[in-house]
């Protein structure tokens, strides 16, 4: 509207810069006036001649002019002179070329304009130069149509989404009155009530996050089955006595299945079935504490056991835990971080657990765990620890324990528990245990760890227990996922039996599913009949989780 | 004759006005934010539009509608807080909005599903990174228009410029290694890899063949001479010493770390390790861990106010609190049951938290040094994240 006003009456001086306000001053959304009705019978007209670049006319070249707004094409075809002409374009723009017969253009010129009753003069000379400037424009226009092809690529890329409207359940709050009629807000009278409602939501998902969302919904719903396979060879080398056993070999192959499924709000169930064969050194080597920490706490070997089968609920905030079946409560206890699993860390149970635990078998029990998640956390729990037992009155085994996990003198984090517990399962006198366990950090790449523990009954003195050693990850190893440990254990019990251990393990991760570690263990015993002996023990675990 | 001539200048003089008055800014009722310092911005995923809150009244000033499953993923405001930018992903195209009207006044196309986005230090460069396309989108704020699109990248996720402006750096969520971006000429410059992939990671093609989680941003320490990037699929976090683009320290953290987040005066740095779920507190005196502390499941993000740091776990419903002077846990808020947290933004007093909360379409507001919240609630669909002006908490997921 603004070109329209300038060139069809606008004059210099002062109006004609009011004017050019005027209509800078419209707003977007105004209306503008219709365009004068072109008179259609008004025509323009374009001629000249064409001549090759010596100067002589050609005759029977095709001279084309396509309109360059509505592509209309026409043609003329030049005479012996070279002369050509379009007496009657509409008119308009113009493209003007000249196609050889082979099919090259030879000539181009854009922007040739028909005007109303004149006819523009258009000669045309067709040399190296014509031509290579009619080339250039044809790769200008193709460059200009892929680019507008990749735009609408990557339209048709970007709009390949589902397009049904997704919905999902809500739970809300409403406000429902007397007469039952709901509210979205409060109203007098009216009660807050949860319910649940489908809303619609307003994106649009691609085929690949549709999938996605689908498989994960469909893992959330279903039983998740785990599996840790591990096959844990050891040589034994007597070193000290006259035992039998010399120079032999042992393998114990063991197989774990997992079954989770989340059942309830914050509450899974959780079965874990084992299965152990072979012989461990343990068959053979009477040492007081298990060499092959596998067989902990499990009855029968060579067949299936049940190892533990519970349910876990989450309450108050999801502050205490409460975790209630067949359990092994040493698995909730005295986590600690550098000796606790024989699975990645020390394969012999004096650097897996603390033997005053006294846990003698798994059996039916709950675990309270209160974790305010300030660094303190405060654990109860109770099982049957004699599977022979009748009723759990006669076999009650406790086990309480509170631990703090702080960055004490500008060192990393350490954990620092101590625990209490207590057994009536020997019918003659209670046995009570109380404990220490620290793990500590001292660099990202080191760390220490040490055990206490002391047990005794209202028959016999007190035994004795106590671990240390040291634990390395995140440096100081072959492949970034590696640890390995060296550890000492001694065990002191009031019999006057006696026991030293020492173990080390470097362990590869070799997947994230797949681990080697090699272990080298050397104990010295000496049992109340006076017998001594000392083995070596070298030993390979392979161990498969997924 | 001269009636006709008075009516001209009249006209002339109320066309001059409306002219001078266009140039000098909008009308006093379309202004809904006169202090951009002043209001909270909120990306709404579902409503596509950009939802502005004010931090004072705590209530909605308005919402910027953007288009039909424009699906925008990060806002930001530019540093002169003129304008507020937004890649929408679903439409390929970035969104200017008027800070003062809050009017969309334009739409700039760009690669696939743009995602975040930087600004130079001066305001000049609006990069927008986008991750299908593999591409950064280079937008001129003088002319609004898009100058360039700049290849090479591998799922470019976060941009972040050198203090001088001169360097911008890209973390590629798809590769192992941070592109560094002339921005003079805005071409990639130099690819500077993080670490080594293991050895061992040629018997693990479930893990390394399969999806790639490699580095989310590179976060600048205080003074500009460090950047700090986490590898999710390596477990470290890179130190690269930006005088010379080269990795002077290697330090590893925990599973899976979906980025770091720098402490605002500068001397830790939080690693969210989501495949351990636990965090790692990084020393940047030391360049070493000093603590990993046992954290949530699926984290997103990290807040520093208080004295504190504030650890958005998305699907627990939880946030946790971790006290920077002791490095100690320090509890942990519930925000909900069955919701979906997202990110977070901190006012640049340090004294609140605003976390978008995507399943009930509300923010809500902690209060750092008493843990306790208020929900504003109906700020839009599926608030996705959320961001202030000076904040030194500005981030998406």
């Amino acid at each position: 509207m603004m070109l329209c006003c300038l060139r069809r009456g606008a004059s210099a001086g002062p109006i004609a810069a009011a004017w050019i306000l005027l209509c800078w001053s419209v707003p977007a959304g105004a209306q503008t006036p219709a365009m004068p009705q072109m008179n259609m019978d008004h025509r323009g007209g374009i001629q000249g001649t064409v001549r090759d670049e010596r100067g002589a006319a050609v005759e029977g070249a095709t001279v084309t002019a396509v309109n360059a707004e509505n592509g209309a094409q026409f043609a003329a075809t030049t005479d012996a002179q070279g002369a050509y002409s379009f007496a009657a374009l509409p008119p308009g723009e113009y493209d003007i070329s000249i196609v050889s017969a082979a099919g090259v253009t030879t000539f181009r010129r854009t922007g040739v304009e028909a005007i109303v009753d004149r006819t523009a003069p258009l000669d045309i000379t067709m040399n190296a130069a014509t031509a290579a400037e009619a080339a250039e424009f044809e790769r200008q226009q193709l460059v200009q149509r892929i680019a507008t092809l990749e735009q609408r690529i990557t339209e048709l890329e970007s709009g390949t989404v589902l397009s049904e409207p997704e919905t999902r359940v809500r739970r809300i709050e409403v406000f429902v009155d007397p007469a039952g009629a709901v509210h979205d807000e409060p109203v007098p009278g009216a009660e807050p009530t949860i319910t649940y409602q489908r809303e619609r939501v307003y994106r649009r998902q691609t085929i690949s996050e549709k999938i996605e969302e689908a498989l994960e919904d469909a893992e959330n719903r279903s039983v998740a089955v785990g599996v840790d396979a591990a096959m844990g060879t050891q040589f034994a080398s007597r070193t000290r006595g006259d035992l039998e056993a010399n120079r032999r070999a042992y393998a114990l192959a063991s197989a774990d299945l997992f079954f989770t499924a989340g059942i309830a709000q914050n509450t899974i169930f959780f079965a874990d079935i084992v299965g152990l064969s072979g012989s461990p050194p343990d068959a053979e080597i009477p040492s007081l504490t298990l060499l092959n920490g596998y067989t902990a706490r499990l009855i029968r070997q060579n067949e299936i056991n049940l190892r533990e089968a519970w349910l876990r609920t989450e309450l108050f905030g999801q502050r205490l835990a409460l975790t209630a079946g067949r359990l092994d409560l040493t698995n909730y206890f005295d986590q600690n971080a550098f000796a606790n699993d024989e699975t990645t860390q020390f394969i012999g149970d004096a650097l897996v657990n603390n033997q005053m635990l006294g846990l003698s078998s798994n059996g039916t029990g709950v675990a309270a765990e209160f974790d305010p998640k300030n660094g303190f956390r405060f654990k109860f729990g109770f099982q049957q620890s004699n599977n022979d037992a009748t009723n759990l009155s006669d076999s009650l085994y406790t086990l309480s324990e509170a631990g703090y996990t702080l960055t004490p003198l500008a060192l990393p984090e350490g954990t620092y528990r101590v625990w209490f517990r207590t057994d009536n399962t020997a019918q003659e006198a209670i046995s009570k245990g109380v404990g220490l366990s620290v793990d500590q950090k001292l660099t990202n790449i080191v760390g220490v760890f040490a055990r206490y523990g002391v047990q005794e009954t209202e028959l016999e003195p007190r035994d004795n227990f106590y671990s240390v050693g040291i634990g390395f990850q995140n440096g100081l190893i072959f492949s970034p996922q590696d640890r390995w440990g060296v550890g000492y254990a001694h065990i002191d019990l009031a019999s006057g039996e006696k026991e030293h251990l020492a173990e080390g393990y470097y362990n590869f991760q070799l997947t994230e599913r797949l681990r080697l570690s090699f272990h080298l263990t050397h104990v010295l015993d000496r049992l109340d009949t006076g017998t001594r002996f000392g083995y070596l023990l070298p030993g390979v675990r392979f161990q498969a989780a997924f | 004759m001269f009636k006709s001539r008075r009516t001209v200048l009249a006209g002339g003089a109320l066309t001059v006005a409306t002219f001078l008055g266009a140039v000098a800014g909008p009308r006093a009722q379309d202004v809904k934010v006169t202090d951009p310092r002043s209001v909270l911005m909120i990306v709404n995923r579902d409503s596509n539009d950009i939802g502005f809150m004010d931090l004072k009244t705590r209530k909605m000033v308005g919402r910027t509608f953007l288009g039909n499953n424009v699906n925008p993923h990060m806002v930001m405001m530019s540093p002169d807080g003129r304008y507020v930018v937004t890649g929408g992903t679903r439409a390929n195209k970035a969104f200017v909005i008027d800070t003062r009207t809050l009017q969309l006044i334009k739409t700039i196309p760009v690669d696939l599903a743009p995602e975040h986005l930087a600004f130079s230090p001066d305001g000049r460069w609006y990069y927008q990174g986008n991750p299908d396309g593999d591409s950064i989108s280079v937008i001129d704020m003088q002319s609004l228009t898009r100058i360039k699109t700049i290849p090479g990248f591998v799922e470019p996720l976060n941009v972040t410029f050198s203090p001088d402006g001169a360097k911008a750096y890209v973390g590629n969520y798809g590769a192992h290694w941070v592109g560094v971006i002339d921005v003079r000429r805005h071409e990639l410059l130099k690819k500077i890899q993080v670490a080594a992939v293991p050895g061992v990671a040629r018997l693990d093609p479930a893990k390394y063949l399969g999806e790639i989680k490699g580095i989310n941003i590179a976060a600048l320490s205080n003074d500009g001479r460090y950047l700090y990037t986490a590898d999710s699929d390596l477990g470290v976090v890179g130190v690269i010493d930006t005088r010379d683009d080269r990795v002077i320290e290697t330090i590893r953290v925990g599973l899976e770390p979906w980025r770091i987040y720098m402490s605002h005066d500068g001397r830790y740095g939080i690693t969210a390790n989501n495949g351990d779920e636990t965090i790692s507190i990084i020393d940047t005196r030391t360049n070493s861990v000093a603590a990993t502390l046992e954290a949530g499941p699926d984290m997103t993000g990290v807040n520093f106010a208080g004295g504190k740091a504030f650890v958005i776990s998305s699907s627990s419903g939880f946030v946790y609190v971790y006290d920077m002077g002791s490095l100690r846990p320090a509890g942990r808020i519930r925000v909900g049951v069955n919701v979906q947290l997202e990110t977070a933004t901190t006012d640049a007093a340090d004294e609140n938290i605003y976390l978008a909360e995507s399943t009930n379409h509300e923010v809500v507001i902690i209060n750092a040094r008493t843990h306790a919240i208020e929900r504003v609630r109906n700020v839009g669909l599926f608030p996705w994240g959320t961001h202030i002006m000076d904040s030194k908490d500005n981030y998406c997921h």
